[in-house]
């Protein structure tokens, strides 16, 4: 078995207010960064054992279909690797 | 009529819920989460709290606890389920109720008594209020603005499964609380067997603590057992 580690970012939905993302939004324009928007999300960052790169990555879509909810969130697979 | 009361690891309304269930002339028990069969009861109560913590999101770590899945059997099969502020979290974050409640719009924990009315009366919960009556109840949450896609609002407006809705208690233009849509406070499943609500119906049950609008809602269900 191989060590693999599976980042995966979920989102907030196009369209759904993100208030959290507002407030970082403002602050960011008080300290005098003029940002268009500001959208706040999670990482998580999940290691397990797995054969092969095929079957972790099989292993990584369970994980985000998993912990992310499809009513309000998207989710990505931003990296998957072998880690020591 | 019997209820399961049931415990998360952070659960914090339980005792609150079984002492409205008991005051209302009910039997209440604390079942754990790591239970996977509910025999002998005819009600599941999910309580309000911070299950987990609300890590990753409010109510996502409990609705995969074992206990959910004779929860979800148990809503199948036409008996009586509440959810209330987390227990509404935890039902939809199940799959049990349609939707999902974000967090707040003002971004702030808001603890505090809203008015909220009384939409439908042919369910046990309601059965004992008017239609159209505006109670008022507490409400104590930083997720509680209902999300649900164009087509799912439509659906629970359409076939009348919006049973309370934010409303202004003394004529008050700024009245909801959290963002939702629809002014929406709770909601039932097609059945009518499945509620979910931001309210805490079963902290207003008590002349002692100067709120006694939560109290109908569980005499109603008694009734309902008696009919």
């Amino acid at each position: 078995m191989r060590r693999y580690q599976a980042t995966l970012l979920i989102e907030l939905k196009e369209g759904i207010l993100d208030p959290q993302g507002r407030a970082v939004e403002g602050v960011l324009r008080d300290l005098g960064h003029p940002v268009e928007s500001v959208r706040v999300g999670k990482v998580l960052e999940v290691v397990f054992q797995e054969e092969n790169l095929l079957k972790a990555e099989e292993k990584a879509k369970v994980l985000g279909q998993t912990l992310a909810n499809p009513v309000m969130e998207t989710w990505t697979l931003e990296a998957l690797k072998e880690v020591p | 009529m019997k209820w399961a009361i049931i415990r998360f690891p952070g659960s914090n309304c339980d005792e609150d819920a079984r002492f409205a269930l008991k005051k209302a002339g009910m039997e209440a028990e604390f079942v754990w989460h790591t239970e996977r069969e509910l025999k002998g009861f005819d009600g599941v109560f999910l309580p309000g709290g911070f299950s987990y913590g609300d890590y990753l999101r409010a109510g996502a770590l409990a609705a995969k606890s074992p206990v959910m899945e004779a929860v979800r059997r148990f809503a199948q099969e036409g008996r009586y389920v509440i959810g209330v502020c987390n227990g509404f979290q935890v039902l939809t974050e199940a799959g049990i109720l349609p939707g999902a409640l974000l967090a707040n719009l003002n971004l702030h924990f808001t603890c505090k008594e809203v008015g909220v009315r009384v939409e439908r009366v042919d369910l046990p919960f309601t059965r004992l209020y008017r239609k159209g009556q505006v109670l008022r109840l507490p409400i104590a949450h930083a997720e509680g603005r209902y999300y649900a896609d164009e087509d799912t609002l439509a659906r629970l407006k359409g076939e009348g499964r919006v049973v309370f809705r934010y409303a202004p208690l003394k004529g008050e233009g700024d009245y909801n609380p959290n963002g939702s849509l629809n002014d929406i406070a709770g909601i039932v499943n097609e059945k009518g067997n499945v509620l979910g609500m931001m309210p805490h119906p079963e902290r207003a049950v008590d002349e002692i603590l100067g709120n006694t609008d939560g109290l109908p809602f569980f005499l109603g269900m008694v009734k309902e057992v008696a009919r």
